[in-house]
């Protein structure tokens, strides 16, 4: 599609630029700087803080660049007196009833009207009157509040509306007595903090993160999340080997989330440094017995011996190996290898609740990437919740939406928050999205299928209509939670929508942040479950080595197997359910003390980055698994180095042939895994039919829409940690006073926040 | 109180004075709804849009856009509703016509917005009405349902097949909802801030669709242009502002009121001094603010032996403009500083805090006059305003920045001695008066 240029001069040169391009990114991008606060690309516009005032040419007045589509023949200036003199004036309005505190500021020193301010204000002082005086509170937990600092830029409601759909703050009062706050006093959200990821200034702040650190004593290293699948970018900051905060902000980072980040991202960070780590190996020399802390060597030794017994007594395939998909990749690789090479057992798998073996097996279609559904104009999401579970991806759909004019098609039992931005929702019966599924794929089971999923056989053929008339990308999303049988119908549909000036990409949404990885990395391809690895412990399976830990709902609803097993060798962070059965417990690094990757839901492979040297005596998940090796007398030769580990997954994943860590260096330029195209089955859907069929049916529909943080704030065993999160799981009471930190006034304990949860 | 024409035929004061001159029987007695008749009899949309643009009918509420200009830009073939909405929130200081108009004449705005509503195809239209005057829509519902009653409203008007509702709203009593684009936001149920223009509302206003936003007064002259013909409409008026202008005059004249002028009334002393009854107790004119607060003010030497014409040439030639038709008389005792010091404090009360140059340009503005009126003004405070108001004017969202900078810009060029005689204090280092605590 050939753009039509248009002639533009900017400061007497000549530019050919697309015809209807913003004007202030057509100066930034040709060299002429233009200063803003309230423009901020793809929120909507304000022109309210008329920093980036230019003079064009038959224009009566100075315009604000951020609001002018440029058009051919347009002549601009964007530096004369007059506009500096506008600049400055409108600096200098800007410092009037902002107080100078910067240097007790959180923001002083990465502040965006400190830079305006150098870079273009005045030199003098001219304001001498009283400043507007408000004082410092508490918005939550998370958020605190200076309203004084307050440039009314109005980013922060504009992400919580345009990103969230949460309007949870607004600005109230008049004039300059205008201040951003919240309904009734309390900020009732999701707590993302985009507010204060955003904010130019030190108005809304990291609780978390208060008066620890001036930004410039932090090393920030820049790293993938390790909570959910989305993989944002971000920025650890740590002073003295402690994680102190964690942004997204894009000076420091460009990646696939810009400066976006959820709650667990931006303040699930400080399990990290948490007191309850796993300090040392520790023993536990017979059954029922304690845990005796212990060497390494001790600790390998034991271990080693032990496996080396029991393959013995019972043969290799009595040895289990487990690996979590928050490991990194290179973790989950080395596991595989000592399970397959070393240990020769056939019984290893993940302890991720979904699997997305079948999807990958039959893999018909480019996976989308962030930015492709941002851009995408029909959107397919069935089942899931990505504004809980994967939140990135919930922003991407909501801003396709409401900037980019997609057309959300939702299926789900469930009406989900997303249900806001629909063009069509189908509303099934509970756990009859796979009925939907196999009526996309073929027209023939419509009556099946709208019979099962309690809907109306049309709502299916307009969906179906809603995807072929789409000129564009169309993207269709799914739980991971779905079938094999009707993964393999998803991953298929390209063939049944794929068509001229039309794209089908899929975007599976697994739960962790390495899921796609420890697929990647072969540890699904038995195809075996966790519960059906609980259920052989201690019949087939005799030992087992878990890498991570098996999670609540494993141990929960699976057989109690752990107990019954001779021998358990665990490697975590937290002592926890595993542990408590284990025989020895191996210290871990979290993702913040190691160097690895993982990859995303879009199949990014991405870099984390060592932030921090591993606390006490933990290691990176795989070195521990390499000590173990070469106990047994196999040396993998990766000697130390993370990036050998990768040069030997780039060898041997095909997925991941030619990537090397200098590839994956930039974070603005995320590489994709090459997944090879997977076979279709003969009729892929007849399997997924006869699972409709057997569907019950019947059940009442849910009209409830969950509440915010339904998900986001359940707490597991990272969050737990964090104090704030149990506030939040608990309800996020108002405090007494909003003037001291909630966390000063109410105290939460696990058990109750739990409870309430 | 006067209420009067003066030099012309009354029109829109042509019934204030009767009795019960809101009940639709008095208004339909006297000629009322006889050009909704003509127009409904056989005249397209187009030609009453033609009457209009011939009438050379400027809009009444302060920025003078060319009503039929205004119409006509409404695009015909959109096929989203149309929208008509009656500007009735008259917040300007100074003004308060429409108010007079809605109390004693509330069909002739009905019969006006009706055929508006007609020229445009507008089906629903919206009388959004200050919250101070919170009465005129009390009056306004009644005057509704006497329309409708009359079958001058709702379906099938007068038989024709033209429909039509009209709903009055009320805000919640700010400056800014007068802007058109504010008062869009405020009619939606958002905040009241101004929004981007372009698009215009007339392309892009009331929910996104074509709206026309006209003052009270403006509506009100359309039932005149329809009867006599927009020719003969423009001839009460000058060539380039037809018709005639309402005047709401207050301050220290013998007697304030509401007057009717032809535009282009030929001389603004005599205004003053015979039709109003010259200045209270035989004082000496100082100064004149014609149009609303946020017009230049006048010095009476700008005014006394210069013939200043009461129209839209007339009065820029003379250094001020029409703006709203707020005449604010002055005499001799008046401080300008102190009445420019209170016009600001009104301004940065309503500045409503969208963007920066006026809501913290008006802020600091006023903390400076209270500085000085505190006795600590310094000798630079005067260019201080002035910069501060060159840094605001022109670089504002909307109009109102520069409305608010205005006044003190002409209050300080034209009024020195009020500011000098504040600004030399006995402080002569320069630095005002010490402020340590």
């Amino acid at each position: 599609m050939a753009t039509e240029l248009a002639k533009v001069t900017i400061n007497g040169k000549l530019f050919e630029v697309p015809k209807g391009a913003r004007l202030i990114d057509v100066c930034r991008e040709k060299g002429f700087d233009i200063p803003s606060f309230c423009y901020y690309a793809d929120l909507a516009l304000q022109a309210s803080c008329r920093m980036c005032l230019v003079r064009i040419e038959k224009m009566p007045k100075l315009q604000t660049s951020c609001t002018i589509t440029v058009t051919d023949g347009m002549v601009v200036t964007t530096q004369s007196e007059e506009i500096e003199k506008a600049q400055r004036g409108m600096t200098e309005f800007l410092l009037a009833n902002h107080p100078l505190d910067c240097p007790v500021c959180d923001r002083g020193g990465e502040c965006e009207l400190q830079e305006m301010t150098f870079d273009w204000g005045g030199l003098e002082e001219r304001f001498t009157e009283q400043k507007n005086y408000y004082a410092e509170r508490y918005l939550s937990p998370m958020v605190a509040n200076d309203p004084q600092r307050c440039i009314l830029c109005k980013r922060c409601t504009r992400v919580c509306d345009e990103w969230m759909g949460e309007e949870a703050i607004e600005a109230g009062g008049r004039g300059s007595h205008t201040v951003i706050g919240t309904y009734l006093g309390w900020l009732d959200c999701s707590q993302c903090g985009n507010c204060i990821e955003v904010c130019p200034t030190g108005t809304l702040l990291d609780a978390t993160y208060r008066h620890q650190t001036r930004p410039w004593e932090l090393a920030q290293n820049i790293s993938t999340c390790n909570y959910c699948s989305d993989g944002c970018q971000m920025s650890i900051g740590s002073r003295a080997g402690e994680v102190r905060r964690v942004v997204a902000r894009d000076r420091y980072v460009n990646g696939i989330n810009g400066e976006f980040l959820c709650v667990k991202g931006r303040f699930g960070h400080p399990f990290i440094n948490h007191e309850d780590r796993i300090r040392t190996p520790m023993i536990r020399y017979k059954k029922g017995g304690k845990l005796i802390p212990a060497t390494w060597d001790e600790a390998i030794r034991h271990v080693a011996t032990r496996l080396d017994e029991i393959a013995e007594q019972h043969g290799r395939d009595a040895i289990g190996v487990v690996g979590s998909p928050r490991l990194t990749n290179e973790s989950l690789y080395v596991l595989r290898r000592f399970a397959t090479e070393l240990v020769g057992t056939n019984n290893y798998t993940t302890t991720d609740l979904h699997s997305l073996q079948s999807f990958f097996e039959h893999l018909g279609a480019p996976l989308a990437t962030h930015r492709d559904i941002r851009y995408a104009k029909t959107i397919v999401l069935i089942g899931g919740d990505p504004s809980e579970l994967q939140p990135l991806t919930g922003k991407q759909i909501r801003q396709a939406v409401r900037n980019g004019g997609a057309q959300l098609v939702l299926v789900n039992s469930v009406p989900i928050r997303l249900r806001e931005q629909t063009a069509l929702f189908v509303h099934v019966n509970p756990g009859t999205e796979e009925a939907v599924l196999l009526a996309l794929a073929d027209p023939a089971n419509d009556s099946l299928a709208a019979d099962k999923a309690g809907v109306d056989a049309q709502q299916l053929a307009a969906a179906r209509q809603m995807i072929k008339a789409t000129d564009g990308d169309v993207v269709v999303m799914f739980d991971a939670a779905l079938s094999a049988d009707a993964q393999v119908v998803a991953a298929q549909l390209a063939t049944v929508f794929g068509g001229e000036g039309r794209r089908l990409l899929l975007h599976p949404l697994p739960l962790f942040n390495n899921s796609v990885g420890a697929h990647d990395m072969g540890l699904m391809d038995r195809h075996l479950s966790p519960y059906q690895m609980l259920d052989m412990a201690g019949d087939t399976i005799r030992a087992m080595y878990v890498a991570g830990s098996f999670l609540p709902e494993h141990l929960e609803q699976g057989s109690d197997g752990l107990a019954k097993l001779d021998f358990l060798v665990v490697q975590e962070l937290f002592e926890n359910a595993t542990t408590a059965a284990a025989d020895v417990v191996l210290p871990a690094a979290s993702y913040a003390e190691v160097d690895g990757t993982f990859t995303n839901n879009s199949g990014l492979v991405q870099r984390v980055r060592q932030a921090i040297p591993p606390l006490h005596q933990s290691k990176a998940d795989w070195m521990i698994v390499d000590q173990l090796a070469q106990e047994l007398g196999l040396d993998f030769g990766y000697q130390l180095s993370p990036s050998a580990v990768f040069r030997d997954i780039a060898k041997n994943v095909a997925a991941y042939s030619g990537m090397t860590y200098p590839a994956l260096k930039d974070e603005s330029k995320p590489v994709q895994a090459r997944y090879a195209a997977g076979a279709a089955g003969a009729d892929s859907t007849a399997a997924l039919r006869s699972r409709v069929e057997a569907l019950a049916g019947n059940g009442e529909k849910i009209t409830v829409t969950p509440d915010v943080g339904e998900e986001l704030f359940r707490l597991g065993m990272l969050t737990e940690k964090v104090p704030q999160f149990r506030l939040l799981a608990s309800g996020n009471p108002r405090p007494e006073t909003t003037a001291v930190s909630p966390l000063y006034q109410i105290t939460v304990t696990r058990e109750q926040a739990n409870g309430h949860g | 109180m006067r209420i009067e024409a003066i030099g012309c035929e009354p029109l829109q004061l042509r019934r204030v004075h009767l009795e019960n001159s809101r009940s639709i029987d008095v208004y339909r007695r006297n000629g009322g709804y006889e050009a909704l008749k003509k127009v409904l009899d056989g005249m397209s949309p187009d030609d009453v849009i033609n009457e209009v643009k011939k009438s050379a009918l400027r809009g009444r509420g302060g920025a003078g856009f060319p009503t039929g200009m205004k119409w006509s830009f409404v695009p015909k073939d959109s096929p989203k509703p149309k929208y008509v909405v009656c500007n009735a929130d008259e917040s300007e200081p100074g003004t308060f016509k429409d108010r007079y108009l809605m109390e004693r004449d509330p069909h002739m705005l009905l019969e006006g917005m009706l055929i508006a509503a007609y020229a445009l195809n507008a089906k629903t239209n919206y009388i959004y009405t200050r919250g101070e005057y919170r009465y005129l829509i009390d009056i306004m519902d009644v005057a509704l349902e006497e329309a409708r009653a009359a079958g001058l409203l709702g379906n099938n008007i007068l038989g024709s097949n033209f429909s039509c509702e009209i709903y009055t709203h009320t805000g919640a009593g700010a400056y800014i909802c007068g802007e058109e684009t504010a008062l869009l936001s405020s009619l939606e149920g958002l905040r009241g801030h101004p929004r981007m223009k372009p698009p215009f509302p007339a392309v892009s206003g009331l929910y996104a669709c074509p709206t026309v936003v006209n003052n009270v007064e403006t509506l009100t002259a359309v039932p005149d242009i329809i009867k006599m013909g927009g020719e003969a409409y423009q001839k009460l008026g000058t060539e380039k502002s037809g018709g005639t202008k309402l005047w709401s005059v207050s301050g220290h004249v013998n007697q304030p009121g509401v007057y009717e002028l032809p535009m282009g009334y030929d001389d603004m002393e005599k205004f003053i001094m015979e039709d109003c009854g010259g200045i209270l107790g035989g004082k000496q004119l100082k100064a004149v603010i014609p149009g609303g607060s946020s017009v230049y003010i006048m010095r009476a030497d700008q005014i006394i032996g210069k013939d200043v014409r009461m129209d839209y040439e007339g009065l820029v030639a003379a250094g001020s403009s029409v703006g709203s038709g707020g005449f604010i008389v002055m005499d001799e005792t008046v401080d300008v500083f102190e009445s420019t010091k209170n016009l600001t404090e009104f301004y940065k009360h309503e500045s409503c805090g969208w963007c920066t140059p006026c809501r913290e340009g008006t802020d600091w503005l006023v903390k400076v006059f209270k500085r000085i009126d505190n006795g600590g003004g310094r000798p630079e405070d005067a260019q201080l305003m002035l910069d501060l108001c060159d840094n605001i004017e022109g670089k504002s969202f909307c109009p109102l920045g520069d409305a608010a900078a205005w006044p003190i810009q002409s209050a300080i060029k034209r009024f020195p001695e009020d500011f000098k005689k504040r600004l030399a204090t006995d402080n002569t280092d320069g630095h005002g008066p010490d402020r340590s605590p």
